[in-house]
């Protein structure tokens, strides 16, 4: 039953039973369960990957509806990271999902990451990307950064030591203000799609590549290539 | 007045307001990124309200806008890192 639910994917000559099979033996952590967590999860779930762990502290809402997956009106209120594990359990029995229904810190970061195999953003703030990008340089753990904004979403896939890590290419952003950040519904749906992409070439064995950035309302797709920064607070090469 | 051509590479949106995706620029004032996005700015002032946080990099280095350049620079710029989820 399990090969057959997986044998469109398996015929993927970049995929094969092999990496099929090699992706049920690993595991994933998504952090942030809203836009683009939500849709992440569920596509890693859908495609078959071993376990995975889904971390939110928030409940759902309804301004979240327009633009996450799995959640419905029945949920408001409920527990994102709950409301993830008991549905997207039901889509495949074969995956382990785990729901961690609380905030990350400095504190408790490395007990939720210390065993991905790669981690996945779902967040909506600079500082715990940042504290995420310092706990994979830290432990050789790869992530793939996404983020949205109004039309606009950016992907890349960071390997420690091998890739740009996300500090080498954030060094002059001043702090947000914003409140509630601008974004059309179907985007992070799109931009989820492409850092699972990355998220399932990383637990292959391939090298991400650049900067993704994609302008659904301009058309525009781009790969940035964007090199280690030598002086990198984080993983530069002291 | 001595005239920099600075060769830039635009990503994003920025390619369809500048046309392209290369593009040269004359740097009349200074040689630091900062007078690149100065005039990068002027020139597409739809650009305008990202020019504090663009990404910029100098031949691929993500770089901060105090870097020096020179003709034989490549740079590229970019929107600003997108942080929503
Ligand atoms: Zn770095």
């Amino acid at each position: 039953m399990t090969k057959d639910r997986y044998r469109r994917q398996a015929l993927v000559r970049e995929l094969g039973q092999n990496g099929q099979d090699m992706l049920a033996t690993k595991h994933v952590v998504v952090i942030g369960g809203g836009g683009l967590g939500s849709n992440s999860a569920n596509l890693m779930v859908r495609m078959g990957i071993g376990s995975i762990d889904i971390i939110d502290y928030d409940s759902v809402e309804l301004s979240n509806l327009h633009r996450t997956s799995v959640f419905s009106e029945e949920d408001l209120g409920k527990s994102k990271a709950l409301v993830l594990q008991e549905k997207l359990q039901k889509v495949n029995m074969n995956v382990r999902a785990k729901a961690i229904n609380q905030r990350v810190t400095s504190e408790n970061i490395r007990a939720f990451v210390s065993d991905a195999d790669v981690i996945i953003d779902g967040t909506d703030s600079v500082p715990l990307r940042l504290l995420i990008n310092e706990e994979s340089i830290r432990h050789n753990i790869p992530w793939v950064y996404a983020g949205v904004y109004e039309t606009v979403g950016m992907v890349m896939g960071i390997l420690p030591k091998n890739t740009p890590c996300f500090q080498c290419i954030t060094q002059n952003i001043p702090k947000s203000t914003m409140k509630e950040i601008p974004v059309l519904g179907s985007l992070p749906a799109t931009i989820a799609s492409i850092q699972c992409n990355e998220a399932i070439k990383i637990l292959l064995g391939r090298h991400p590549k650049g900067l993704i950035i994609y302008d659904v309302w301009n058309q525009c797709f781009d790969s940035m290539n964007i090199q280690r920064n030598p002086s990198c607070i984080t993983c530069g090469r002291k | 007045m001595n005239i920099v051509k600075i060769n830039v590479t635009v990503y994003g949106r920025y390619k369809n307001i500048a046309g392209n995706q290369t593009i040269q620029l004359d740097i009349t004032d200074g040689n630091t990124l900062r007078d690149v996005i100065d005039v990068f700015v002027k020139q597409y002032p739809m650009t305008k309200k990202d020019k504090s946080r663009m990404i910029v990099t100098k031949n691929k280095m993500y770089s901060s806008y105090d870097t020096m350049i020179t003709e034989e620079d490549e740079v590229s710029i970019a929107p600003p890192v997108v942080s929503g989820g």
